[in-house]
C-alpha cells in the first residue's frame, strides 16, 4: 500500500529525493550570509572601529568593499535561488499540468523556500561569528599579535544580516509567487531547460567595454577633485555615481567574453564553437556571474594591495631617516635628559653619537581656511589670522637640528615639508604669526619651502629669522616652549633598548600632553573666545592614554609620539595589526566568495550541459576533445573576471597613487612592484581552484 | 463530449505574430479514440495544450462535457484539468522522487487525502496495463514504455471525461509503442474512455476511430475507421503524401 496519502506527505517526500538540488541552495544561501555576517562583525567591531579613523580613506576602503561584497552575495544568492526554481519549476509543472492550483501548492512551496532560505540564512548567520574568531585568531597565533587585536563584537552589526536574511526569504517567497503566478503551464514545465541567451553585439562590445572602465575609474575618482576645485564643494556621497561607467564597462567585457570570446576566430571558425555555445545559450547567468566574480576579486585585491602600499611607504620612510631617534617635547615637562638616556643605553651596551638639542615655540599662524555653507555641503575660503598652531624654530636652531644652511629673510617665513613636496600640513598662506601668551602679532609672508621629512609631520613647522624669532616668542610660557632632540646609535642599535626609551620618554609626560596631534590649541583658543565649543573637546576627538602607548591609536595619533628608528621597524607589523589584517580578512573573503561564485557556477555548466557532452562523446568526441571543452568553459569563468579584476585594480591603484601628486614616488613603484608580486599570487591561487574545479567535473561528467 | 469551435491562437516572437491555430472546428464523442496528425508546426501540440488549459487561446469555444472552459478562472481550470481530463506526455512526466504507485496516485493525492479505493484502483489499472510488478520502483529504475503505460494509468485514476495525449508514443521503441496503444485500447473497451491523442506516428493512429489532418493551423480532412488497421494505415499514409504534394 501507497504511504503518501496527502499533499504534505507527497511535497516532504519530493522535498527529501530533491536534497541535492537543495544542498547547493543551503549552500550558496549558508556562505553568502556567513560572508555577510562575519564581514559586518569585524567591520562593525569596537577592535576596528577604534582603530579605523572615521570618515578616514581606509574606513572608505572597508565600507566600499563591504558594499561590493554585498552586492555580490546579493547576485550570489538570486543565482542559487534561480537555479532552484529552475529545477523546482519541473515538478511544480507537472502537478499544476495534472490539476494542483495555485492554492494547493502555494503552502507547500512557501513553506519549503522559507524554510530552506531561513534555516541556511540563520545557520549561515550564526557561523560568521565563530568564522571570524577563527581567522582572527589564526592572524594573532601566526602573523601578528598586539594589545589591539583583542576582538570584541557589537552585536548592532546582527541588524545588517537580519535585512539580507529578510532580502533573502522575501525574494524566495517573492519568485515562488512568481512561478504560482505563471497561467502558461508548459512554460513552468519546460523552464529548466530553456536557455536564456543574451542579445549578441557586436565585437565592439568589448573594445567599448574597456573604454568605459577607464572613463569611469578616471571619472569617478576625479569627481571629488573636481568638486573642490571647481565647485569649492565637499563631494556629496552622489558623486560617487561617476563611477557607473565602470560597473557598464565591466558588463559589456564580460558579454563579450560569453558571446565572442576573445580569441580571433578567422584562422578556424570553428574551435571551441561548442564551448561558446554552451556559454552563449546560458548567457544572462554566465554575465552575471563572472561580473559578480570580477567585482569580488577586484574588491580583494583592492584590499590587499593596501598592506604592501601602506608598508613599503612606511619601511622606506623609516629606513631613510637621518637620525636613530628623533622627539619633541614641551618644555614643562620632566623628560629624560642627555644624561639619563646615555645611562640609560649604557645598561644596553650602546653609546650614542651626533646628539642634537634645538629649542622651538609653538606659535598661532594665519592661513587660509574652508569654511563651510549653511548647506553644510559647498564652502568658500577665507582667511583666518590664527589658524592653527605651529613649531616655530630660528634658523640657528633649524641648521644645528638639520645641518641645513638656511638663510630666512626678517619678515618671512620658511615653511617644513618632506622630499616630495607631499606634506598637507605644510602653510604657505600665513601673514602673521601670533604669540599665544602675549598675543604679539609678526608680519610675515611665506618664502619657500625647507625639506626634512622628520619635521614634515601633521604640525605645520616654520623657521624665522633669529631676530624676528626671538621677538616673537618673548613672554611665551613653557607649555608653549618645546624642544627638539636627535642622535644616532655608534654602533649597531638594540630593540630593547629602543622600547625601554620610549615607554620612559612615554611616562614622563603628564595628562596636559595626554591630546592628539589633531588637537589644535590655537584653535581652541580661537573658538572658545568666539564662545563656541572646540570640536577636539567633544566626544569627537581620538582619546589618548598613557597606559595603550603601544596601541594603534597612541603610536599613531599622540601629538608627540617619537620617531625610534628600529622601534618603528620592528613594531610595524604590532601597531598597524588591526588595520593589516582587517584588509587580509577583506582580502579572504572577497576571495572566498569569488572562489566559491566560480566553483558553483562550473557545476552548474556541467549539471546543464552534462546531455551535451553524453551527446558529444556519442558522436565520437574524443577524452581529449572532451576535456578541452570543460577546460575552455571552466577557463572562461575562472580566467576572465581574474584578468580583469585583478588588471582593473593594479591599474586604478597605479592611477591613485599617480594622481595623488602628479608623479610616481620611487616608493610608489616599489608598491606597485609588490603589489603585482600579490598578484601573481592570487593568480596561482585561482589556477589551482581551477585545475580541481576541472578535475572535479571531469569526474562527474566521466571524462577520463 | 468535447466540442472545439472556431479555436484561434498565435504565438508573439518579437515584433512577429504567428497564428498558429486558425479557426479549428471539430468534436469528439464520448468513447471514441480520436487522433491528430499532421506536419511540424501545424498546431497540432498548440491545439491539445489550448483543450488542456495549459495554454490561453485567442478566441472561440472549447466545451468539455458541457462545460464552457473560455472565462473560467485559474481555480476551476485546475479542477477540470485534475478531475475531466487525463494526460499523458511524450516524455511521461513522471515525478522522479515517487514511486509508480504514488505517481499514479498523483491526481488524486492533489484533490484530497487519498480513499483507499483509489489505492485499489491504482493496483487495479497497474495490473490492467501489465505494470503491477514495478508500482514500488521509482520512474529511474523501469523502462520508458512503462514508464508510459504508469503515465496512461495516471491519467485514468480519477475517471476523466476524456485522456489527453501528446505523442504518447514518440520517445518509445515500436514494441513499447504497441504496448501503450494497446493500453489505450484497454482503457476504451474496458473503461469507456475517450481518447484524444497528438501524433506523428501512422502506426499508432491507424488504431484510433477516427483522425484529424491538420495542415497550417486549419483541419485539412478528418478520416474514420471503415477497414482493418492496416488498410486503414495505408489511407493515412496516403493522405499525408497528398497533404504534402499539395504544397
Amino acid at each position: 500500500m501507497s504511504q503518501i496519502r496527502n499533499m504534505t506527505q507527497m511535497e516532504r517526500k519530493l522535498q527529501r529525493a530533491d536534497r541535492k538540488q537543495s544542498r547547493l541552495y543551503l549552500f550558496c544561501n549558508f556562505m553568502a550570509l556567513m560572508i555577510i555576517s562575519a564581514y559586518s562583525a569585524l567591520m562593525l567591531s569596537p577592535t576596528v572601529q577604534k582603530v579605523f579613523p572615521k570618515g578616514g580613506d581606509s574606513a572608505k576602503q572597508m565600507y566600499m568593499i563591504f558594499v561590493m561584497t554585498l552586492v555580490g552575495c546579493v547576485v550570489f544568492t538570486v543565482y542559487a535561488l534561480g537555479l532552484f526554481f529552475r529545477h523546482k519549476s519541473g515538478q511544480l509543472g507537472i502537478l499544476m499540468a495534472l490539476g494542483a492550483s495555485r492554492k494547493r501548492l502555494a503552502p507547500g512551496l512557501y513553506r519549503e523556500v522559507v524554510f530552506l532560505s531561513g534555516v541556511s540564512a540563520i545557520a549561515g548567520t550564526a557561523a560568521g561569528f565563530p568564522f571570524v574568531w577563527v581567522i582572527w585568531h589564526a592572524f594573532r597565533l601566526l602573523l601578528v599579535d598586539s594589545s589591539d587585536m583583542v576582538l570584541t563584537f557589537d552585536f548592532r552589526c546582527l541588524f545588517i544580516s537580519l535585512l539580507f536574511l529578510l532580502l533573502v526569504v522575501g525574494f524566495a517567497c517573492l519568485t515562488a509567487w512568481r512561478y504560482l503566478k505563471k497561467t502558461n503551464i508548459m512554460e513552468v514545465i519546460r523552464e529548466e531547460h530553456i536557455n536564456e541567451p543574451v542579445k549578441e553585439p557586436g565585437r565592439w562590445c568589448g573594445p567599448v567595454g574597456f573604454l568605459l572602465i577607464l572613463t569611469g575609474a578616471v571619472l569617478g575618482y576625479g569627481a571629488p577633485w573636481a568638486c573642490h576645485a571647481w565647485f569649492y564643494m565637499f563631494p556629496p556621497v552622489w558623486v560617487s555615481i561617476f563611477y557607473a561607467p565602470v560597473f557598464v564597462g565591466l558588463y559589456m567585457v564580460m558579454l563579450h567574453t560569453v558571446v565572442h570570446g576573445w580569441k580571433s576566430r578567422r584562422k578556424n571558425p570553428y574551435k571551441n564553437i561548442i564551448s561558446r555555445s554552451m556559454m552563449k545559450f546560458q548567457g544572462k547567468q554566465t554575465v552575471n556571474n563572472l561580473l559578480v566574480v570580477t567585482l569580488l576579486i577586484a574588491g580583494g585585491c583592492f584590499a590587499i594591495f593596501y598592506l604592501p602600499t601602506n608598508a613599503v611607504s612606511a619601511l622606506v620612510h623609516y629606513a631613510s631617516q637621518p637620525y636613530d631617534y628623533f622627539y619633541q617635547y614641551q618644555a614643562d615637562q620632566n623628560v629624560p635628559d642627555r644624561e639619563d638616556v646615555e645611562t640609560l643605553g649604557k645598561g644596553y651596551g650602546l653609546s650614542f653619537k651626533d646628539w642634537k638639542e634645538c629649542s622651538c615655540v609653538t606659535l598661532g599662524i594665519g592661513g587660509i581656511n574652508e569654511i563651510y555653507e549653511e548647506d553644510g555641503l559647498r564652502y568658500h575660503v577665507e582667511y583666518v589670522p590664527m589658524l592653527q598652531e605651529a613649531r616655530v624654530l630660528s634658523e640657528d636652531a633649524y641648521r644645528t637640528l638639520t645641518g641645513q644652511e638656511v638663510d630666512v629673510k626678517p619678515g618671512t617665513y620658511m615653511s617644513l615639508t618632506n622630499r616630495e613636496e607631499t606634506s598637507l600640513s605644510a602653510n604657505n598662506s600665513a601673514r602673521e604669526i601670533t604669540n599665544m601668551v602675549t598675543r604679539k602679532q609678526l608680519a610675515t609672508e611665506f618664502a619657500g619651502f625647507l625639506h626634512y621629512d622628520l619635521l614634515a609631520k601633521e604640525i605645520p613647522v616654520c623657521v624665522l629669522d633669529n631676530e624676528d624669532y626671538a621677538a616673537i616668542s618673548e613672554g611665551l610660557t613653557d607649555d608653549w616652549r618645546g624642544q627638539f632632540v636627535s642622535f644616532n646609535v655608534d654602533g649597531e642599535d638594540s630593540y630593547p633598548f629602543a622600547n625601554a626609551f620610549y615607554h620612559l620618554f612615554v611616562s614622563s609626560f603628564d595628562e596636559s600632553c595626554a591630546r592628539g596631534s589633531y588637537y589644535d590649541r590655537v584653535q581652541k583658543i580661537r573658538e572658545n573666545e568666539a564662545g563656541k565649543e572646540y570640536w577636539g573637546d567633544t566626544d569627537d576627538m581620538t582619546t589618548i592614554s598613557y597606559e595603550l602607548s603601544d596601541s594603534f591609536v597612541f603610536r599613531q595619533f599622540w601629538v608627540y609620539q617619537p620617531d625610534f628608528r628600529i622601534l618603528n621597524q620592528n613594531d610595524y607589523m604590532r601597531s598597524m595589526a588591526v588595520m593589516l589584517m582587517m584588509f587580509l580578512f577583506i582580502f579572504l573573503v572577497c576571495m572566498i566568495t569569488a572562489l566559491v561564485v566560480c566553483y558553483t557556477r562550473c557545476q552548474s555548466i556541467a549539471l546543464n550541459n552534462r546531455y551535451i557532452f553524453d551527446d558529444l562523446k556519442k558522436l565520437g568526441a574524443s577524452p581529449a576533445f572532451l576535456d578541452r571543452e570543460v577546460r575552455s568553459q571552466c577557463g572562461n569563468v575562472f580566467r576572465v573576471p581574474s584578468l580583469v579584476g585583478t588588471s582593473a585594480m593594479f591599474l586604478l591603484y597605479s592611477m591613485i597613487l599617480y594622481a595623488n601628486d602628479g608623479r610616481m614616488l620611487p616608493t610608489e613603484w616599489m608598491s606597485l612592484g609588490v603589489c603585482l608580486c600579490v598578484t601573481a599570487m592570487i593568480g596561482g591561487v585561482i589556477y589551482a581552484v581551477y585545475r580541481s574545479t576541472v578535475k572535479a567535473i571531469k569526474g562527474q561528467l566521466g571524462i577520463v | 463530449m468535447l466540442y472545439v469551435k472556431e479555436l484561434y491562437k498565435s504565438y508573439e516572437a518579437g515584433k512577429n505574430r504567428y497564428e498558429v491555430l486558425k479557426g479549428i472546428d471539430f468534436h469528439v464523442a464520448q468513447g471514441e479514440f480520436v487522433a491528430v496528425m499532421g506536419p511540424s508546426g501545424s498546431g497540432k501540440t498548440t491545439l491539445l495544450n489550448c483543450i488542456s488549459c495549459y495554454i490561453p487561446f485567442d478566441k472561440g469555444n472549447i466545451r468539455l462535457g458541457g462545460m464552457e472552459l473560455a472565462g473560467m478562472n485559474e481555480e476551476e481550470l485546475a479542477r477540470v484539468r485534475n478531475t475531466k481530463i487525463g494526460f499523458v506526455f511524450q516524455d511521461f512526466m513522471l515525478l522522479d522522487g515517487l514511486t509508480i504507485r504514488e505517481n499514479v496516485l498523483v491526481p488524486r493525492i492533489v484533490q484530497e487525502e487519498v480513499p483507499a479505493e483509489a489505492e485499489k484502483l491504482a493496483d487495479q489499472l497497474a495490473s490492467m496495463f501489465g505494470i503491477g510488478h514495478i508500482l514500488n520502483k521509482y520512474p529511474a529504475e523501469i523502462s520508458g514504455g512503462e514508464k508510459q503505460r504508469a503515465a496512461v494509468a495516471r491519467s485514468l485514476i480519477n475517471n476523466p471525461l476524456i485522456i489527453l495525449a501528446d505523442e504518447p508514443t514518440g520517445n518509445l521503441d515500436s514494441k513499447s509503442s504497441r504496448a501503450v496503444i494497446e493500453t489505450f485500447i484497454n482503457a476504451k473497451q474496458k473503461m469507456h474512455a475517450t481518447i484524444f491523442m497528438v501524433t506523428h506516428d501512422s502506426f499508432a493512429a491507424s488504431f484510433c476511430d477516427r483522425v484529424i489532418l491538420l495542415k497550417d493551423g486549419t483541419i485539412y480532412r478528418q478520416l474514420e475507421k471503415a477497414q482493418e488497421r492496416g488498410a486503414f494505415q495505408d489511407q493515412l499514409l496516403d493522405e499525408i503524401k497528398k497533404m504534402g504534394q499539395e504544397d
